[in-house]
Formats: structure tokens, C-alpha cells, sequence
């Protein structure tokens, strides 16, 4: 056999966050390990692969190297979220606004062809330039400086405790950081933008701030319905400029939850929800339940934090029971008592005989989505006599099969465990900042992303007014793309658009949609170099320092987008 | 900068002790100043004969900002269907939301009914941070905030510890470290008994893993704030909130301010939307306005001031509280949506969408409540016009409340709608009094602005205030208002003129210009050694309990767009 139907599943792993964070996404080491796939050992003997395959679906056939490793089950295949994985998935979002990157068929078929290379990608989706001009910061020792309870911009944990050591722009040291955090910080100067670039005839020219400011001004206000999209890792002070930039061009402003927890977000507007902040789970959390999230590798301190730690009325992780619910046997699986390995896609079902088995109602299917019926039996036994239980959640169940049905009956699940018992969950939030994107759209516009206003007032319309869809569809004739990397994370087709329309970058690394930008704009690194607000996942916002200052000529993204409203105004006859 | 004069209104002024006079006022520089000092060859002028001047609005409990805001507002995208106001740019920007508005619609309809400063009654100290961005966000008004201190683990280890030096030093900090106006209890005690056991308490049932009482706890904070002399004392939302027999607890919670020490200027404590702690009976079945009882011990009572919590009936609400306990009852009734937060070591919040119905009997009743009291009540400088925005109706509506408490044919018109056999067990229907507009100027701006303590510049028209004046477009002189009350609803919904600061905002009911009020804050000063223990135990507790490092959990000055400190001279050793 030479071929065969899997089901792939994409996510973030720990070395794809460190070389995201350190050489950069155009690096070698980023691609090669964005290109390489997880497979299980018995698969790859099925099928005989050597060491590579290539994998078809939606019509695009990429050839990847493979790796085998059990933690994946038979019959799926597992890529870290990137370009290629996002080749493979549908551009399809179910009127959701979010695609379903977790469950999609492939087909794999045994291959020597050469490995598909991230130019060969670029390629494919039409980058306009495959040129890159990032640089090194120079680094000069001079005076020593030590900053404590710096915060780390890198996850939802916002870590607000490293300790930083720093000499002349040279950060020497991070104490208390996760492996991501410290690659983050130590890399801080490498790959980045430092001079805005505009495409004159075809390619890129350094030219001077104000030049590259007034035409992306030009590029806005010319425009009849831009896209304004990332901001999950800047500042809410900047991204409140964003969001009047959008009111004044009657755009679409949309951050990343739009493809991460949107589902969440929008499951919450349906039924509510029962969340906390952290320390009732250090001090209480007897029941620790990890759902669809691998925060040993996406969160690096989450466990040492919340679990190993003491809190006042339990001792550390022998006082806590940890129940790991995943289609893969994941790293944060490795430290569970319990693992539960969920069937990718079906993880409502399992949710819905939870829900049966905690009203003692019969179950009557021996398995449900790869579970046997004890075992649920069990875990709702174990839920509803804790003292106080916690689901942390993640990708695994917003981008899978139902989507915000599932995140619906796992709110209304613990909703209904608060009849016996103190029962929480909270949404394991990838950025570091995108609950703080959240909740200043709301309380702008009362809405948490994809907000429209192209009728001068906000509206909301998933799958219409999200970012994903609007570039699939083809409605947006502009894009500013503040802080964010979707050439990286979204679908073929929704990144395709942006070859068709002009691009406006913002960033302080050299992205991978840096390759279809036709203004790029440099930016200081938030939380290192500039200040600013940030949301923790729970909603504690926390003001980030700046340990070392920004390149020279280089502005803080608050800065930059103030400077653009201005110019936007005049280029409108807006003079307020 | 602008120079004003406003021309041959007719002045109501309590504070001033002006009953309405045909009187001319000057502003210059954002304030008020004498008539000579203005250049009216240089100053807009503008004629407001038959037209009633008053100073601008003071709304003492309306939740407009932070994290159960927000979170309303997420939970509440129908409430952004159909409210929309298109921007018109470059001065104004798009209004949506009417229980949950954006920051824009707050502001604008505050000053579109002449009103400039607003309280936010309830911020958890770990989330004032984004309760500051709101504030900093909502345009027009002028803003504080009120932090919980009732489930407190830090406040309470010290109470326990009796450490009553520390706790005073302790409110002191967190006042100046959260940037926030006043003390807030909620529920006292409960978000403790809801975050350990998921359970409510009574005044005097105990605190798990503490031991002592809510009555204690009021106590103690009560004594505290004595010490700091902080002008707004304690804001008390009672116990047992939203279950039938409450008003008992309310009237013993009432009580509790007779024992406390006092010390400094002011009255002892403030309870806070009371119609919802007024339910006298044993079930909803057998529900009875415990209005009378509350109104008479607030008249026998000199200690305390009340604010009412009317109900607006068929209008939706989202109710929004740091009572959780209550909210998941609540929940139980509604079956739609809850949100809860357990927040931090410091409080806990839910969130229920509601709404009041005409022809429900215990509706009828809650409506009948906020009136009763108000109007039983003798010293309307003690009772405060609020809807618990927007937890018992949507601050929009204070003007049919102001007709309510100036007409009894008000009243009467909107007594036919209601459920009959209800108002027959209510006292209302046999009220006779009628507010004048002079009462509802105390109520609505000289009290709050005393009961705040910034009576100085805030509240008056007198010289030396804050140039924050409105203008309304009705003459008692002429109109019956008893009679004509839609005029008055129509005249306080939508002001003539609207001054802040000095500039015009509102002309003929229409925002013309957006700007930015400030926040207040209270900063009590501390003797030097005291904060030195203090740290060292704030080190320790920080360590042991709260998730953030206690750097990042104090809000530097700089952190709040416009800040208007406050210091206030304690009588800590």
C-alpha cells in the first residue's frame, strides 16, 4: 500500500514557538520543523515510507519529511501550525469564521520528490517579494541594568515575574521565563525590521518613515473596504487607535481570536460562561481538567504556576488531580493522572455523555468518540465531587468538528456541575494579548473582533465580517496588518488575496506576510522595548515594561498608528 | 480659552440656597466665575429665558465600566442589533448598546440628559487596571470608581489577625494603588463563602474560613473609614440581595451604622440600589414592598443616605453584580445565559440578562419599592435617584423616574399597566406627595455632590464651580408639572445646553463636540512608619495569594488619561 486517507491535525509545538521566536519564521530551522510531520510507527510502516511523503487535499499536494512518533494515533498525522499546514487546510469556514484546522482529510502517498520548500510556498500562494532585508540589531555591551517583574509578551500567561538582565541593548538574561519566553528575549534583535520598505517597480525600497506612513495613508483612505487585522500582540492602547482607524475608514477591524478562540467568543455570547482568574485555582483546584490544550509546549509556565505551586488550601500537585482530554498523547499528557484520547473531531459527543452521565442517564453506546463508557462515568464521578474543578481549553475543541458547539456544551456543562460543586473553565489564550484585543473592541464597539463599519456604526457578522473570510471571498481591496503573521496561519486561499491587494505591514520582525506587503513599517517589540497594557488569558491586565529602547528611528506601534490616523484624517478632511 | 454667559435663566441651585431665580451666569476658563470678570463684548452669549438652568448631573451608581461590563456587553450582542448610531465624523463617534452601550453611548447620553460625572460602584481591585481603560474610554463625563474590599482575603487575614492599624493602612493603599474613590462591600462577605463554597451569607451568618460576621466585617470597614476620613464612606450593597424577607437584613445592616465610631465629617454609610433589599414576605408567591420600613428607619436613622435601584418596567436589563451567589439564583429563574467570574482573591462577579414585565406581579411590586421609598422618604438630601444601571433599568430612563417622584398623575398613568392585584398589597397607589424641581436638584446634584464630598466645585453653580451646567427646556413658571409630566421627561431626556468644563457639548438635545472629563481618586495620606510595615506585609500576602506581582498590580497616575487627585487628611497614627 502506497497511499492512504488520514486525518490531519495541526497545532503549536514547543520548538515552533522557540525558532518562531528566535530565527525567525524565514529561518531554516523554523521550516524545517513547520514542514515536518508527525506520524505514527505503524503507519509509516503500512505504508513504507522512507523519510518523506507527499500529502494532497484541497486540491494542493506538498511533500513533507515524517517523523515517527506515538503520540499521534493511527489513521492522523499531525504538522505544527505554519505554511504548510495551511496549504493543506480549507479555506471553508462554516459561516464561523474560523477555518477547521484540526480535522481535515488528507490524502499521504509514499514520495522522493524533493521537499517542498517555504519558496516554493510563497510561491504558490503569489508573494510578491520573495526578498528579505531583515537584519541583526548590532548589540553593544555598555551599562548593566537588572529589571524585575518584567512581564513576557510571548502566551496568555503574561508572566509578570522574570527577572531581566541586560547589558548596553543586550539582554543577557531571563530568569523566570518558559524556554519560549527566554528564546524571545535573548533573540529580541535578530531578524528585524529596521527601516520601512515600500515596492517601487516591482521591489522593495528602503525609504524614510514619513514616506512610508503617507502612502499607507493613501493606500487606507483611497480604499473602499480595508481590513485591519492582527493586534494580539501589541498593546490595547494601540489597539484602540486601530479600531478608530477603522471607524474612520469604515473598514474591518479584526483581531487573531477571529481563528483561535473565536468559537469561544462566540459560544459565550450565547450561553455565558464561568470563568476565574488564577488564584482560585492555585488556592482551591482540587480538579484540573486540560481539554484540546498542550500547555506544556504552547504555555510553557502554566503548570508550574497553577499546579505544582501552593496554594493556601492545597499543597502542590499532590493536593490536584490532572485529567488530560486530547486526540494526542501530548507532552502535558505525559504528567496526567488521567488521559482520555478523544477521536479528532467528536469531541461534542463526549461532552454530550458527559453531560448525560452527570444526570445519571444511561449511556448507551459501549464507546463514545473513541472512549469507553466507564470511563465517562468515571470522569463525572471525578467533576462533580471535586471541590473545586477547572477545564482549561484550547484549539483542540474550537477548531475541531462543531466548533462553538462545542465550547456551548462545555460552558453548559460546567454551568450544570455548579449544582453539585464549584466547577470553572477558562480558554487557554495563544497570544499575549489578544484577550486585551478582545475587550477593547468591546467596549469600542461591543463586540470582540470582526467588527465592521462600513455603515459607520459596528456590526459583527461571522463569516462574513472575519478576516478569514473576507480575504477568501475577495471583499477587502486593502489590508493593514498590525502585529500579526496571517500569510503563516491562514488558509491558501484567504492568503492568495493578499497577492491581489495592496498590504500594509506593521511589525517589528521580518513575517512571512512581509512577502506580500507593499508597505512595511517598522515597529518597536511591545513588552521589550516599548510599553503598554496587556489582558492575562483571565482578563488581568497587566502594564508591560520595556527593558531595553527601540531601534533608533524605529516608533512604538501607539505611536505609529496615531501618526497614521492623523494622516488618514487629513487625507479625509477630517480635521476634528 | 471660552468665555460664556448664560442669559436670564431661570436658576435652581440648592446648594447656593437659589429656589429659582432669573439669574445670568459667567464662565470662564472652565469655570464659573463673577459677571464682571466676563467680557461680553468677547463671550458667547446665549438668551435662555423660560428655560430652567441647573448645575450638571451626578449619577452616584451606575455600572459604565470594567470587567462585568464588558462581559455584558459580550454576552449581549442582541443588545447591539438594533441601537445603532452612525458616527458623524470628525466629532462623534458610532453609538451602539442600550443595557450594555459602547463607551461612546455612555457618554453621549449622560450629557445629552445634562449630566457630567458618573460613579462606577464596583471594581475588583485586580481588574481596576481595565476598569481605568473604560473610564479613560467613555467621552463627555467626568468618572470615579468604587473597589470592593468585602471578600478581600488580604483585608480579611488582617481583620482575623486584628491587625486594625494595618487594615486602615491597607484601604489607604489600595484607594491610592487602584486609583478608585471609595469602599465598596457588596454582599459583604459572600464572594469569599460563593469562591470557597459556592454559597451566599446572611448579616450574621459566618464567614467560612474566617469566623466572624458581615455585621462585624460592615463594622470594621466602617470604623476604618472613619480613621481615614475619606469623604465617600462605605457604599453598602446589603446581604441577601434579591430574596424575598431581605428587607429584615437590610434594616439590621441600616442599623449598623448607629455603632459605628464616628469621627469625621459626613454620614456613615450608604446603601446602595435598596429596592432590591426591600422584599418583605417568605416566598415570590407572598412578595411585599418592604419600602415603608426601609423609608422609615432611613428618616430615624441620621446616619445614612440611600439610593433607590428603581425598576424600569418593559425594558430589558442585563443584571450585573459582584453578588455572584445572587446572580446563580437568578440564573435558576431566567434559564438563558450566566456568566461568573471568581476573581482573583479579592471578588467574584455574575452576570444574568432579565427583563421587567408590567403584568408580573413580582415586578409590579420591585417597581413599586424604589418609589415607595423615595417617596416616604422626608430629607431628599439623603435619597438618591439611580436605576443600578443597568441591573433594574437602563440610566436612560432617569427621567420617567424623575416624572414618578414629580407627578402622582404619572404614577397613576402608569399604574393602569401594571399587575392589580399586586399594587393592591403596595402603599404607593395611596401616596400623595409630589417632588418639586427644587428636590430634584438636590437629588440629582447638590446631595451626590456632598454626599462625594465635592461640593466645593461640583454640584453648584456658585463661583469657583466647575463650569458644568445644563440648560433644560421647560419653565415651572409656566408648565404644570405635576400635570404636564411628558414635558419633563421630554426636556431632562434630551437637554437644551450642555456645558463641561467650560465648553459646549450639547445644543438642543444633539452632541457637538466630544471631549473628555476626569477621573477623581483618593489619595489618604499615611504616616511614614506605618507604610513601612505595611509594605513588608503586602510583600508577604502578595507572595502568598495573588497571581501578579504586586508591582504590576498598582495603577501609576499616568495609567489614567485625566487624573484629579484627592488627598485627604487621615487620623492614622
Amino acid at each position: 500500500m502506497s497511499n492512504a486517507k488520514f486525518i490531519l491535525n495541526t497545532g503549536r509545538s514547543l520548538s515552533q514557538g522557540m525558532y518562531m521566536e528566535s530565527e525567525g519564521k524565514w529561518s531554516e530551522s523554523y521550516f524545517k520543523i513547520v514542514a515536518t510531520i508527525e506520524m505514527n510507527p505503524s503507519d509509516i510502516k503500512k505504508l513504507g515510507v522512507r523519510d518523506r511523503v507527499k500529502i494532497f487535499s484541497n486540491g494542493n499536494g506538498i511533500v513533507a519529511l515524517v517523523k515517527p512518533s506515538d503520540r499521534v494515533a493511527e489513521g492522523t498525522i499531525f504538522i505544527p501550525m505554519g505554511p504548510i499546514a495551511n496549504l493543506l487546510v480549507d479555506g471553508d469556514t462554516d459561516g464561523v469564521g474560523i477555518p477547521t484546522f484540526k480535522t481535515t482529510e488528507v490524502e499521504v502517498r509514499v514520495s522522493e520528490e524533493q521537499v517542498t520548500t517555504l519558496r516554493d510556498v510563497l510561491k504558490l500562494l503569489g508573494a510578491k517579494n520573495l526578498e528579505v532585508f531583515a537584519k541583526d540589531l548590532p548589540l553593544k555591551s555598555g551599562e548593566r541594568k537588572f529589571f524585575e517583574s518584567v512581564s513576557c509578551p510571548f502566551c496568555g500567561d503574561l508572566c509578570d515575574y522574570l527577572k531581566i538582565e541586560v547589558d548596553g541593548n543586550r539582554i543577557v538574561r531571563n530568569v523566570g521565563g518558559c524556554a519560549v519566553s527566554i528564546a524571545k528575549f535573548l533573540n529580541y534583535h535578530k531578524h528585524r525590521i529596521l527601516e520601512p520598505y515600500m515596492r517601487m517597480n516591482g521591489s522593495l525600497t528602503s525609504v524614510d518613515f514619513d514616506r512610508a506612513l503617507e502612502e499607507a495613508a493613501k493606500i487606507l483612505a483611497s480604499s473602499k473596504y480595508p481590513l485591519i487585522y492582527g493586534l494580539s500582540s501589541t498593546c490595547v492602547e494601540a489597539v484602540e487607535v486601530a479600531i478608530e482607524l477603522a471607524e474612520i475608514v469604515r473598514g474591518v477591524v479584526d483581531n487573531t481570536s477571529t481563528v483561535c478562540h473565536g468559537p469561544t467568543v462566540l459560544a459565550v455570547q450565547e450561553v455565558g460562561g464561568v470563568y476565574m482568574t488564577f488564584a482560585p485555582v492555585l488556592h482551591l483546584a482540587d480538579v484540573i481538567v486540560f481539554w484540546g490544550t498542550n500547555a506544556r509546549e504552547a504555555h510553557g509556565n502554566h503548570i508550574t504556576r497553577l499546579i505544582t505551586a501552593i496554594g493556601r488550601f492545597r499543597k502542590g500537585r499532590r493536593d490536584r488531580k490532572v485529567v488530560v482530554i486530547d486526540t494526542r498523547k501530548t507532552m502535558t499528557a505525559d504528567m496526567s493522572d488521567i488521559f482520555v484520547q478523544v477521536e479528532p473531531g467528536r469531541d461534542l459527543e463526549l461532552i454530550t455523555a458527559l453531560r448525560m452521565a452527570l444526570k445519571d442517564l444511561d449511556i448507551e453506546s459501549p464507546t463514545v468518540a473513541g472512549v469507553p463508557r466507564e470511563k465517562i462515568y468515571e470522569l463525572a464521578e471525578i467533576f462533580r465531587t471535586a471541590r473545586y474543578g477547572v477545564i482549561f481549553f484550547g484549539m483542540g475543541v474550537t477548531q475541531t468538528g462543531a466548533k462553538l458547539r462545542n465550547i456551548q456544551a462545555v460552558i453548559r456543562l460546567v454551568q450544570e456541575l455548579n449544582e453539585w460543586t464549584k466547577f470553572v473553565l477558562l480558554p487557554m489564550r495563544g497570544h499575549y494579548n489578544v484577550t486585551g484585543a478582545n475587550q477593547a473592541s468591546l467596549w469600542l464597539t461591543g463586540y470582540p473582533y470582526a467588527v465592521d463599519f462600513s455603515r459607520g456604526f459596528p456590526r459583527m457578522v461571522p463569516g462574513v465580517t472575519t478576516a478569514v473570510d473576507l480575504l477568501t471571498n475577495g471583499d477587502v481591496d486593502a489590508a493593514l496588518i498590525i502585529a500579526s503573521d496571517p500569510v503563516a496561519h491562514f488558509p491558501r486561499k484567504a492568503v492568495e488575496h493578499l497577492s491581489k491587494i495592496p498590504v500594509i505591514v506593521v511589525d517589528a520582525k521580518w513575517s512571512l506576510t512581509a512577502a506580500f506587503a507593499d508597505v512595511i513599517i517598522p515597529a518597536g517589540l511591545v513588552g521589550i522595548e516599548c510599553e503598554g497594557t496587556a489582558y492575562r488569558m483571565d482578563g488581568v491586565p497587566i502594564y508591560m515594561k520595556k527593558v531595553v529602547e527601540p531601534p533608533p528611528g524605529v516608533l512604538c506601534d501607539v505611536k505609529i498608528l496615531t501618526n497614521l490616523v492623523e494622516k488618514v484624517r487629513a487625507l479625509k478632511g477630517l480635521r476634528s | 480659552m471660552t468665555q460664556i454667559i448664560i442669559k436670564n435663566g431661570f436658576v435652581i441651585d440648592p446648594l447656593s440656597n437659589i429656589k429659582g431665580e432669573v439669574m445670568d451666569i459667567a464662565i470662564k476658563d472652565g469655570k464659573i466665575v463673577d459677571l464682571k470678570e466676563v467680557d461680553e463684548s468677547r463671550a458667547i452669549v446665549i438668551d435662555v429665558k423660560g428655560r430652567v438652568v441647573m448645575a450638571g448631573g451626578i449619577d452616584v451608581h451606575s455600572h459604565i465600566a470594567g470587567p462585568k461590563v464588558n462581559t455584558g456587553r459580550l454576552m449581549r450582542p442582541e443588545d447591539h442589533y438594533l441601537t445603532n448610531i452612525p458616527h458623524i465624523l470628525p466629532y462623534k463617534r458610532a453609538e451602539t448598546g442600550l443595557t450594555t452601550p459602547n463607551v461612546f453611548r455612555i457618554g453621549y447620553e449622560y450629557a445629552r440628559m445634562g449630566f457630567t460625572l458618573v460613579a462606577e460602584p464596583a471594581t475588583p481591585p485586580i481588574k481596576t487596571r481595565h476598569t481605568h481603560h473604560e473610564l479613560n474610554a467613555i467621552p463627555m463625563i467626568d468618572k470615579m470608581a468604587f473597589v470592593l474590599v468585602d471578600s478581600n482575603w488580604v483585608s480579611l487575614d488582617l481583620i482575623k489577625e486584628g491587625r486594625r492599624d494595618l487594615l486602615a493602612a491597607y484601604y489607604a493603599w489600595l484607594l491610592k494603588a487602584t486609583k478608585t474613590y471609595a469602599l465598596k462591600l457588596v454582599d459583604p462577605g459572600s464572594d469569599v463563602a460563593w469562591i470557597i463554597k459556592g454559597s451566599g451569607l446572611d448579616i450574621d451568618d459566618q464567614m467560612p474560613e474566617y469566623g466572624f460576621t458581615p455585621r462585624e466585617l460592615i463594622k470594621v470597614i466602617g470604623d476604618v473609614t472613619q480613621l481615614l476620613n475619606i469623604p465617600h464612606k462605605i457604599h453598602v450593597h446589603c446581604n441577601r440581595l434579591g430574596y424575598p424577607g431581605n428587607y429584615m437584613t437590610t434594616l439590621k445592616t441600616m442599623a449598623t451604622a448607629r455603632d459605628i465610631t464616628k469621627v469625621g465629617e459626613g454620614l456613615a454609610m450608604h446603601i446602595t440600589h435598596v429596592q432590591f433589599t426591600g422584599y418583605k414576605g417568605d416566598s415570590w408567591a407572598t412578595l411585599e414592598s418592604g419600602g415603608e420600613d426601609i423609608a422609615k428607619e432611613l428618616n430615624a436613622n441620621p446616619y445614612i443616605s440611600l439610593d433607590l435601584g428603581q425598576v424600569i418596567l418593559d425594558r430589558p436589563v442585563t443584571t450585573m453584580t459582584a453578588d455572584a451567589p445572587f446572580e446563580f439564583v437568578l440564573y435558576h429563574l431566567t434559564r438563558w445565559k450566566w456568566f461568573n467570574s471568581d476573581t482573583e482573591v479579592d471578588a467574584a462577579a455574575g452576570i444574568v440578562p432579565y427583563r421587567y414585565r408590567s403584568k408580573s406581579y413580582v415586578n409590579t411590586v420591585q417597581w413599586a419599592i424604589g418609589l415607595e421609598v423615595a417617596l416616604l422618604a422626608r430629607d431628599p438630601w439623603r435619597i438618591f435617584i439611580t436605576t443600578d444601571h443597568p441591573n433594574a433599568g437602563p440610566f436612560i430612563d432617569y427621567p420617567k423616574v424623575f416624572a414618578w417622584l414629580i407627578s402622582r398623575k404619572a404614577r397613576e398613568d402608569t399604574m393602569k399597566k401594571v399587575n392589580q392585584r399586586a399594587l393592591k398589597r403596595c402603599s404607593l397607589p395611596s401616596i400623595d406627595r409630589e417632588y418639586t424641581l427644587y428636590d430634584l436638584a438636590i437629588m440629582t446634584r447638590a446631595a451626590p455632590a456632598k454626599l462625594l464630598g465635592l461640593e466645593r466645585f461640583k454640584g453648584h453653580l456658585g463661583v469657583g464651580a466647575d463650569a458644568d451646567i445644563v440648560v433644560y427646556d421647560i419653565d415651572p413658571r409656566v408648565v404644570d408639572i405635576s400635570k404636564d409630566y411628558e414635558r419633563v421627561v421630554k426636556a431632562f431626556r434630551r437637554a437644551w445646553l450642555v456645558v463641561k468644563d467650560g465648553e459646549i457639548i450639547v445644543r438642543d438635545g444633539e452632541i457637538v463636540k466630544t471631549v473628555y472629563g476626569r477621573t477623581f481618586y483618593i489619595d489618604p495620606e499615611m504616616p511614614a512608619e506605618l507604610e513601612k510595615e505595611l509594605s513588608k506585609v503586602l510583600e508577604a500576602k502578595f507572595r502568598e495569594l495573588y497571581t501578579v506581582a504586586l508591582e504590576s498590580f498598582v495603577i501609576k497616575e499616568n495609567e489614567i488619561a485625566k487624573p484629579m487627585r484627592i488627598s485627604t487628611k487621615t487620623y492614622l497614627r
